[in-house]
């Protein structure tokens, strides 16, 4: 009895879109676009993922997670999961789902915004709140409480938001 | 037995992020406001983490447990320039040394990211996207305190005088460099890299004014760090310009030796051993402990 590879990667990457990012649980690590490789053959699956920022706390548990669900059905073959840095993970590969999840969460996906993907801070930043949808905010600083998150206000709503830093290279 | 010099290249890189890291992490509850609390925990985050990458990748070269080339090593073996172990001084010094360091690390970077060497390049290539909020927080710092009250320009100015000689440092010449050249490892030569960085900051700094600390050095180089030979003047006389910054034909150059010089061969200032000894010190009590 053999299951076929392409229903099998199937299922892997079904399981996988059940695997949230321990940080933001309202977005998937598919939705984040982290899932960059899935191979299954007859003796075992491999997972590449792209950490979002390489220094993200999180990352040994994404891929302790990963793993757990994977072994949910690779039926006794071993599976291996990697993180590697070919292609680097962009702000690109974050799904439509993913933006719509991140908004929900109240951490606007900003690079979508028209201007500069750097941030100005303290200054109009056009970086749209994820609450009201006014472009009336100000980001208080590039640095938030992960890696990969910043800090906003809105001058509209007056609620204080995050945003997912931008990553895209140079002139994005 | 002759060092892979891909294995000095990733130990600079790696010692350089690794230690500035712990500097701006020294930060983390002291800094003037929480936002800044939260930058310089930020970024020693992302650096420390650019070094655990770095120093994986040498851990392929040497089949070593990369937190024994973080942590396990003795003080000369460290790679780091003398910049990084630098204390982190007053907030002038801070900001001067983070935008020098942030912005001499983008020419670097932007060179390495069509190395030869796949894992270094990728590496590099992700490092790149994480850095430019790093450069940017510099460059906004520097730009908020020059254009600022007197008092935090001069704070400026200071840090800036006693922070650049050793950030030409940073492009010291690499044991083994030829080689790398020659292999496509890196693609720019360190002192091509200073260069470009050089006339890259001499515009900064006229920009606001302040190019004059690249003539007017204030700090006592004699007394903090040994020349580019190694040894130590017999008295320190304050200098009146950098050492080896010209202006030539409107634009600044290098030219000669510079101060601070040593780093890359395992030649660390004073500063250097009660970082190591704190940084380390839970890897020597415990080697292989996980925390």
């Amino acid at each position: 009895m053999k299951t076929d590879m392409g229903v099998l990667e199937g299922r892997v990457r079904e399981a996988l879109a059940a695997v949230p990012d321990p940080e933001i649980p309202a977005c998937s690590i598919v939705d984040l676009g982290m899932v960059e490789r899935v191979d299954a053959t007859t003796d075992h699956i491999d997972v590449d993922l792209l950490p979002t920022f390489i220094g993200c706390p999180a990352k040994d548990i994404i891929g302790e997670e990963v793993k757990k669900a994977v072994r949910t059905v690779a039926e006794e073959r071993e599976v291996r999961v990697r993180f590697v840095y070919d292609p680097p993970w962009t702000t690109d590969r974050i799904t439509e789902r993913g933006k719509e999840a991140l908004r929900s969460f109240g951490i606007s996906p900003h690079w979508e915004t028209e201007g500069p993907v750097a941030i100005p801070l303290l200054t109009g930043s056009g970086v749209a709140c994820p609450y009201c949808g006014s472009a009336d905010t100000v980001t208080e600083s590039a640095f938030g409480p992960t890696p990969c998150r910043s800090v906003h206000f809105c001058r509209s709503c007056r609620n204080p938001f995050e945003g997912f830093k931008a990553k895209q290279p140079s002139g994005g | 037995m002759a060092e892979d010099p891909r294995l000095i290249l990733l130990l600079a890189l790696a010692d350089d992020e690794l230690v500035i890291g712990h500097r701006h992490s020294e930060w983390t509850g002291w800094a003037p406001y929480i936002e800044e609390d939260l930058a310089f925990s930020s970024i020693a985050q992302d650096e420390m983490a650019h070094a655990r990458l770095l120093y994986e990748i040498a851990s392929e070269l040497t089949g070593e447990d990369p937190d024994a080339l973080a942590l396990g090593r003795k003080p000369p073996e460290y790679r780091n320039a003398v910049l990084c172990e630098r204390p982190n001084g007053d907030w002038g010094f801070t900001v001067a040394r983070q935008y020098l360091y942030d912005s001499a690390d983008e020419g670097r970077l932007a060179a390495l990211a069509g190395s030869s060497f796949k894992d270094l390049a990728d590496a590099v290539r992700t490092i790149q996207l994480e850095e430019r909020y790093h450069l940017e927080h510099g460059r906004l710092w520097f730009r908020r305190l020059a254009e600022g009250p007197v008092q935090a320009r001069e704070h400026l100015a200071d840090g800036l005088s006693q922070a650049l000689p050793e950030a030409m440092a940073l492009f010291e010449t690499l044991p083994g460099e030829e080689a790398l050249l020659d292999d496509g490892v890196i693609t720019r030569s360190s002192e091509d890299l200073l260069g470009e960085w050089l006339e890259r900051v001499g515009l900064d700094l006229e920009s606001v004014s302040l190019d004059w600390v690249l003539t007017e050095h204030a700090a006592q180089v004699g007394e903090l760090v040994p020349t580019s030979s190694g040894a130590l003047e017999e008295e320190s006389t304050p200098t009146l310009a950098v050492p080896g910054i010209e202006r030539r034909e409107g634009r600044w150059v290098h030219v000669g030796e510079f101060a601070g010089a040593g780093g890359r061969q395992g030649r660390h200032t004073e500063d250097f051993t009660p970082l190591w000894e704190e940084m380390t010190g839970l890897y020597r009590q415990v080697p292989g402990a996980s925390w």
